[in-house]
């Protein structure tokens, strides 16, 4: 029986069928995997210079590796390149054992490719952006073509994170090129070879990247033939190939899952943003020096309630920077939502007279739909208590030339609705709340000035006994509970689709891509 | 045909002029909008130290005056370079312009065919059948047309023949990973440069509609069909050349405004085009692709004006350029 809809389908189809043009709609080779790899946050589309990279690792992954990579639940680092590594107890010196494997030109892989990379990425000529972070390596020793060294001229808790982003290069294909001519040479997007379990194939630009099997894999060969990386210039892009059935997976945005959920044909990846979202208070702006009109603030806003009905549940409130159990300690102020005291905060600070009903604006380059309606949220609730914030949302150039600026305008973000990545490594946070990371120093664009706090997090990076470090981290988490340089709200979950044809697939929505053990070689369709 | 050369020179002369003002303007505008491409580039989630930032400004050269910035990419630009994309691994602006302006006059031909094909016929046809019901038909259909903002369009189009339907690919040019074939291509084509008419067909049925109607009711047209020429004859040959003067003169500016629709389409498919291209340049202010393109496209416009003109004196005879 011809239904209306089936009418209406062939009535329009027809053409596209007469000619067989809407055949290849969706058309893929034999095995291969199709997917918005760089889709959302954790993607980096276009950069193939994994030195020049501050996201889209998870694709880089699938070709390059690094020495050291965290496990799928980005809880410990493991080793990839390198088959294992030991730290010595003065947290100086850094022992690699490395991989027998080759690079996908047949040549070996030895020691010599990891010094030359370091010493790569510490040349900020370059264009590598691990050049500060690499900065305490003082020298990289190669006693034999297994073994690589780093000595430290000073510990460094944040070297094992960062040396998880840095993918190791083939000192064999790269020395040649002078570091000021590698950040645009093209060898990156026509011929690069690594290590990985797929093969560098073809870039075709703005549209898609494909890599084939690597058959000499050491984990063993690929059980795909190729993957391919498409781009998209939105996130509705990536949703329509995806419901289409053209790609596998992608990342999503929180406001599509419930057009998954329910769906068989795909499965909802969920996982932690590592991303602590939080209301900034600018010291710069004496509205916020008084700790009263903070603590009235975190009392105004109903987080509860935003959580629930904006993100369905899918965040977690946080009470400091960080939500991960092991550094949050017992018995942090909750700022449960109070309207009466928030009110009496206010009172009891001046409100009136520091301030009165002057609009202050909240500054965010956070610009999707469920974002604005969060900023609507948290205008309305400070509303209600006598603060009248205006949301003023712009792009993330704007956004940074204004924080960053030279001279900037205190009051053109004299509040902010922002994010900063608070893990796996919990030191991340530093850069936005040390005092000595005020700019042009580092990214305390708040200009948090708290010595307290500040004390707090110099212990835990210096803290050099693994066990105790979690106790440190919780000593910051419990300063920035009673201080309030920011107004912490949330850690938001973040979303991935798969395909449900896809099998033994790893995917988490790690910040700025990972890395993480993925382990592509399983990957099967 | 010598007058028409000096006409076409004389007018080539001041596009390059315009051409030199067009990249003062473009670079202006570009540094005084908000944020410079090391802005983009950091994610505000995942911190860069303010050192890095100068650093790598100094490196793009964002650090020197802005004449010094302005002459140096008038030299490189004299000298047929016009610099690297400050994006990816940046590629030359030039060969990627170039790469990106085969799809865009591809999708822009298909959409203005499109448009003139329909648009002329269903003018035509509801000028000859006036006030009936084809014409009604096709008016509201036309106002729909003229009402519908490309972005719509494009994402409705997207939704229903892509998603609920599945006869047709939801973006790119080609199937990844999938030898080239002309059918692929065609495939691919067809949905963004249906959506991309849509607008235009509607106006150039409107306006052939009107002229049409004005050219039906003069004295030559009753003479013809006096003199017992075939109505078909009538409409093609007597009215439709006469009626067509001011919508060649549409079909000139509507290419303009396609550009602009085709950034649009581009964006929703994913058309590899130069509208999707400047709107991520734009969205990294990657200067130099911005520049070069703008060049690329005000170059593409002044001399497609050009032909519009030229071809008046085709059309109809009684014009002299020059």
């Amino acid at each position: 029986m011809i239904t209306r809809r089936s009418l209406a389908q062939i009535t329009i189809a027809a053409p596209l069928l007469a000619t067989g043009l809407g055949r290849s709609a969706g058309a893929q080779a034999a095995r291969t995997i199709s997917g918005g790899f760089d889709v959302g946050p954790g993607g980096m589309p276009g950069n193939f210079n994994p030195m020049t990279a501050t996201a889209g690792f998870t694709w880089l992954t699938l070709y390059l590796e690094p020495l050291v990579i965290y496990d799928a639940k980005l809880e410990t680092v493991v080793g990839a390149l390198a088959t294992s590594y030991s730290v010595s107890a003065d947290q100086l010196t850094y022992t690699f054992k490395l991989a027998d494997t080759r690079w996908h030109d047949g040549q070996a892989f030895t020691s010599a490719d990891v010094r030359f990379t370091i010493e790569l990425a510490k040349n900020a000529a370059s264009g590598s952006t691990f050049a500060a972070r690499l900065g305490a390596i003082a020298s990289v020793e190669t006693p034999d073509a297994r073994t690589a060294i780093l000595k430290l001229s000073a510990p460094n808790a944040g070297l094992l994170d960062t040396l998880t982003k840095v993918m190791i290069l083939p000192q064999h294909a790269l020395a040649a090129i002078p570091p000021a001519d590698l950040p645009r040479h093209a060898w990156w997007s026509t011929s690069p070879i690594g290590t990985g379990p797929f093969k560098f194939t073809r870039y075709v630009s703005g549209q898609y990247v494909a890599l084939s099997a690597n058959a000499d894999f050491r984990g063993g060969k690929p059980q795909v033939d190729s993957v391919v990386n498409r781009y998209f210039e939105s996130t509705a892009g990536a949703v329509a190939a995806l419901r289409s059935g053209e790609i596998q997976f992608s990342y999503v945005e929180a406001d599509d899952v419930a057009n998954f959920r329910n769906n068989p044909a795909f499965r909802v990846i969920e996982g932690n943003s590592f991303v602590v979202n939080y209301l900034g208070f600018n010291q710069e702006v004496p509205v916020w020096k008084d700790l009263r009109v903070r603590r009235a603030v975190m009392h105004a806003i109903d987080r509860a309630a935003i959580i629930n009905s904006l993100y369905g549940g899918a965040a977690v409130a946080a009470n400091c920077g960080y939500v991960a159990p092991a550094f949050v300690p017992a018995g942090l102020d909750a700022y449960p939502h109070d309207v009466a005291k928030a009110k009496a905060l206010l009172a009891e600070a001046g409100w009136d007279k520091i301030n009165g009903a002057k609009p202050i604006t909240l500054l965010t380059y956070y610009n999707a739909p469920l974002a604005i309606n969060v900023m609507a949220a948290i205008q309305a609730m400070l509303a209600e208590v006598g603060i009248n914030v205006v949301p003023r949302v712009v792009d993330v150039p704007t956004y940074n030339s204004l924080v960053y600026a030279a001279t900037p305008d205190w009051n053109s973000f004299a509040m902010v609705y922002a994010g900063l990545q608070n893990g796996p490594d919990p030191s991340i946070i530093n850069i936005g709340l040390n005092e000595k990371q005020i700019p042009p120093a580092g990214a305390n664009i708040m200009r948090v000035r708290m010595p307290k706090l500040s004390a707090a997090f110099d212990a835990a990076l210096g803290e050099t006994d693994a066990g105790k470090r979690p106790a440190r981290y919780q000593d910051v988490c419990k300063v920035m509970n009673s201080e309030l340089p920011w107004g912490t709200l949330w850690v938001t979950a973040r979303y991935g689709i798969a395909s449900t044809k896809l099998k033994d697939f790893t995917w988490i929505p790690a910040p700025a891509g990972g890395p993480y053990e993925a382990h592509p070689e399983r990957w099967s369709i | 045909m010598p007058r028409t050369l000096r006409y076409a020179g004389r007018r080539l002369l001041a596009g390059a002029a315009m051409l030199l003002a067009l990249s003062v303007l473009v670079f202006l505008l570009l540094r005084a909008a908000p944020g410079d491409p090391v802005d983009a580039f950091v994610n505000p989630s995942v911190a860069m130290s303010p050192q890095d930032m100068t650093a790598l400004r100094e490196r793009l050269g964002l650090d020197q005056p802005l004449p010094v910035q302005y002459l140096a990419w008038l030299a490189q630009a004299f000298r047929g370079e016009f610099g690297y994309s400050l994006q990816g691994t940046g590629e030359p602006v030039l060969p990627l312009v170039i790469s990106r302006l085969g799809p865009t006059l591809l999708l822009m031909a298909t959409g203005l065919s499109l448009a003139i094909v329909l648009g002329i016929s269903g003018g035509v046809a509801g000028a000859v059948r006036r006030n009936g019901a084809v014409d009604l038909g096709l008016s509201v259909l036309a106002f729909l047309g003229i009402s519908s903002p490309a972005f719509l369009s494009a994402l409705l189009g997207l939704y229903v023949f892509s998603v609920r339907l599945g006869v047709a690919p939801s973006g790119g040019m080609l199937t990844p990973g999938v030898p080239f074939a002309l059918g692929d291509l065609a495939a691919h084509l067809l949905l963004p440069g249906l959506l991309l008419s849509v607008g235009h067909t509607a106006l150039i049925m409107r306006y052939t509609r009107s002229a049409m109607l004005e050219v039906l009711n003069q004295d030559y047209i009753r003479t013809a069909r006096a003199k017992g020429a075939r109505e078909i004859s009538v409409i093609a040959r007597h009215a439709l050349r006469n009626a067509l003067l001011p919508v060649v003169t549409l079909i000139g500016s509507t290419i303009g405004i396609a550009v602009g629709g085709a950034v649009f389409i581009e964006s929703v498919f994913n058309w590899p085009g130069m509208g999707l291209m400047m709107v991520t340049a734009v969205r990294a202010r990657d200067y130099p692709v911005i520049m070069g393109a703008a060049l690329v496209i005000g170059a593409f416009v002044i001399v497609l004006n050009l032909l519009t003109d030229l071809a008046y004196a085709v059309i109809d005879p009684r014009i002299r350029v020059g």
